[in-house]
């Protein structure tokens, strides 16, 4: 039986709420540095998506790992599958329109859903240089749809508009620590479809740096007993906890 | 005829100001031992091309070896965070940073391999990352107009695979990630691997041979080559190493970062095998 320290472990609430985000018999896709992607397609397909085509950057195809490891390109993520596709086959897969939903993060995520994973400060002489967005330029405006993660939630990482968008297109939600965004598609903002059991609304208006209407937001239903037992199985190392750290 | 040679005079053959294709992806399959020697042997000025590097282009950074850097991501994922050489290169200006996504390097090296000064790319919208350097044609044969990226023609492709023949012949286990595009797109193919094999061994097997012979300019043996990045099948990510050049790398010096690399010497004997 869950006790209640599980069931509002923040951890388990965001990787939770990725996995509901994922839908039967979609294809799916994660690349390098994605822990809690990876544990929440695993999560989702011992639960409620069983058909679902999980693929990665390492080109398996639906594998069974045995061990979860910190690296998301780790040659651990080959075992099980029965066959193997590029990284440019990814891509063209996402370009002639076959991918369905990607996984993507952003050191600074804006109001219009761009995030910004290249630069603080001026791009040419940076402040800060961050490691870049990987396959993000390219996937978000192809995929047909990106769900964003960040496990920090404060006003420098959720800005009104980032300095240098590495990437925009097709984000329909953002998960954090405090709530679920999605995004309107009428006018193209994050709007806060659900705050976590472990915030509250003054929290999350004090800790982003957008405005937001709260009004009638529900709670976030926390993880079931089922999906906590199913967390267990697929990710008996915790590797969902990484990236909390 | 045999390509086989010693590392040194592998990497003898590489002049500084050359552009250099790295393969792997992040911390696996580096050519690491290859890294090492354009260390020791002090190269300079070098391009690196990479889709998603981590050790490999911030050790290369860090002893000063970059000019330019043509790459999508530098890190070293959630095992330890931002790579700090690379950051402070780029932060200080020593290095050019040509920043581009995953899909805009291989784009580019396509255009290479078929011998076409640029390639068309979907999507790109909507990213900075474009603005001023990727130019969109017309679409000569109907509506609307497609983003382009040129060449990526380096002069070397450095690869380090499980096992090669004497003439270059490569066989990659587990995933390839870009090396079979790099090895075709570069001027020149240096091809380092666990382990020499026969060219009876691949014959029996021919479609795992993923980069022809006839290609290659040179092969070493050297066991251990990724160290400490994973060598599918052979060894996992050596995590205490590249926690001990984590933490050098926040205070790097010449002789520091030399220190750390003559670790790999011995590398092939002591790393673990993980999913052999």
């Amino acid at each position: 039986m869950a006790t209640a320290g599980e069931r509002l472990d923040p951890a388990a609430i965001m990787v939770t709420a990725l996995s509901r985000l994922l839908c039967d018999g979609e294809r799916v896709f994660h690349g390098v540095a994605s822990p809690l992607p990876m544990v929440a397609i695993l999560l989702a397909k011992a639960t409620h998506a069983p058909r679902l085509v999980y693929i990665n950057i390492t080109g398996s195809i639906d594998p069974t790992p045995s061990r979860l490891p910190r690296s998301t390109t780790d040659p651990a993520l080959l075992e099980g599958t029965r066959a193997l596709i590029t990284l440019a086959d990814a891509f063209d897969l996402s370009a002639r329109g076959g991918l369905d939903t990607v996984f993507l993060s952003g050191v600074q995520i804006d109001a219009r859903g761009r995030i910004n994973m290249s630069a603080i400060g001026d791009p040419a002489r940076p402040k800060i240089r961050l490691p870049g967005g990987a396959g993000s330029a390219f996937l978000l405006p192809t995929a047909n749809r990106t769900i964003l993660w960040r496990t920090r939630h404060d006003p420098r990482t959720f800005v009104e508009e980032v300095s240098f968008a590495t990437g925009s297109g097709n984000v329909d939600r953002v998960v954090t620590p405090l709530c679920v965004f999605r995004r309107d598609p009428l006018v193209g903002r994050l709007v806060v479809e659900s705050i976590h059991p472990t915030s509250s609304p003054e929290e999350l208006t004090a800790r982003t740096g957008f405005a937001l209407d709260l009004t009638g937001a529900p709670v976030t239903p926390p993880p079931s007993a089922e999906e906590l037992a199913a967390l267990a199985r697929v990710d008996p190392q915790g590797m969902h906890r990484i990236e909390f750290a | 005829m045999s390509k086989v040679i010693s590392l040194a005079a592998a990497i003898a053959a590489i002049p500084d100001g050359s552009s250099i294709a790295l393969g792997g992806n992040t911390l696996h399959r580096s050519p690491s031992a290859a890294v090492h020697e354009l260390i020791r042997q002090d190269r300079r000025e070098l391009t690196l091309i990479k889709t998603a590097g981590a050790y490999d282009i911030d050790v290369l950074c860090g002893a000063g070896c970059v000019a330019r850097l043509v790459v999508a991501y530098v890190g070293f994922e959630n095992l330890r965070g931002m790579a700090l050489r690379f950051r402070s290169a780029i932060e200080t200006g020593q290095v050019q940073l040509e920043e581009h996504t995953c899909a805009s390097v291989i784009a580019g090296l396509r255009a290479a391999v078929q011998g076409i000064p640029f390639m068309p790319l979907a999507g790109m919208t909507g990213t900075d990352l474009a603005s001023g350097r990727f130019h969109a044609v017309a679409n000569p044969y109907g509506e609307g107009e497609v983003i382009t990226i040129p060449a990526i023609r380096p002069d070397w492709a450095i690869v380090h695979v499980q096992e090669a023949d004497g003439e270059g012949n490569a066989r990659i286990l587990g995933t390839t990630f870009e090396d079979a595009l790099i090895a075709r797109a570069a001027r020149h193919v240096l091809v380092t691997c666990e382990k020499l094999v026969s060219g009876a061994d691949l014959a029996r097997r021919p479609e795992l041979t993923t980069i022809p012979g006839f290609q290659v300019d040179a092969v070493v043996e050297a066991p251990g080559g990724a160290w400490p990045a994973s060598c599918a099948g052979y060894y996992d990510i050596d995590e205490a190493a590249i926690a001990r050049y984590y933490e050098l790398a926040a205070q790097a010096t010449p002789e520091r970062i030399r220190a750390f690399i003559g670790e790999q010497a011995g590398a092939g004997q002591r790393v673990t095998v993980g999913a052999r």
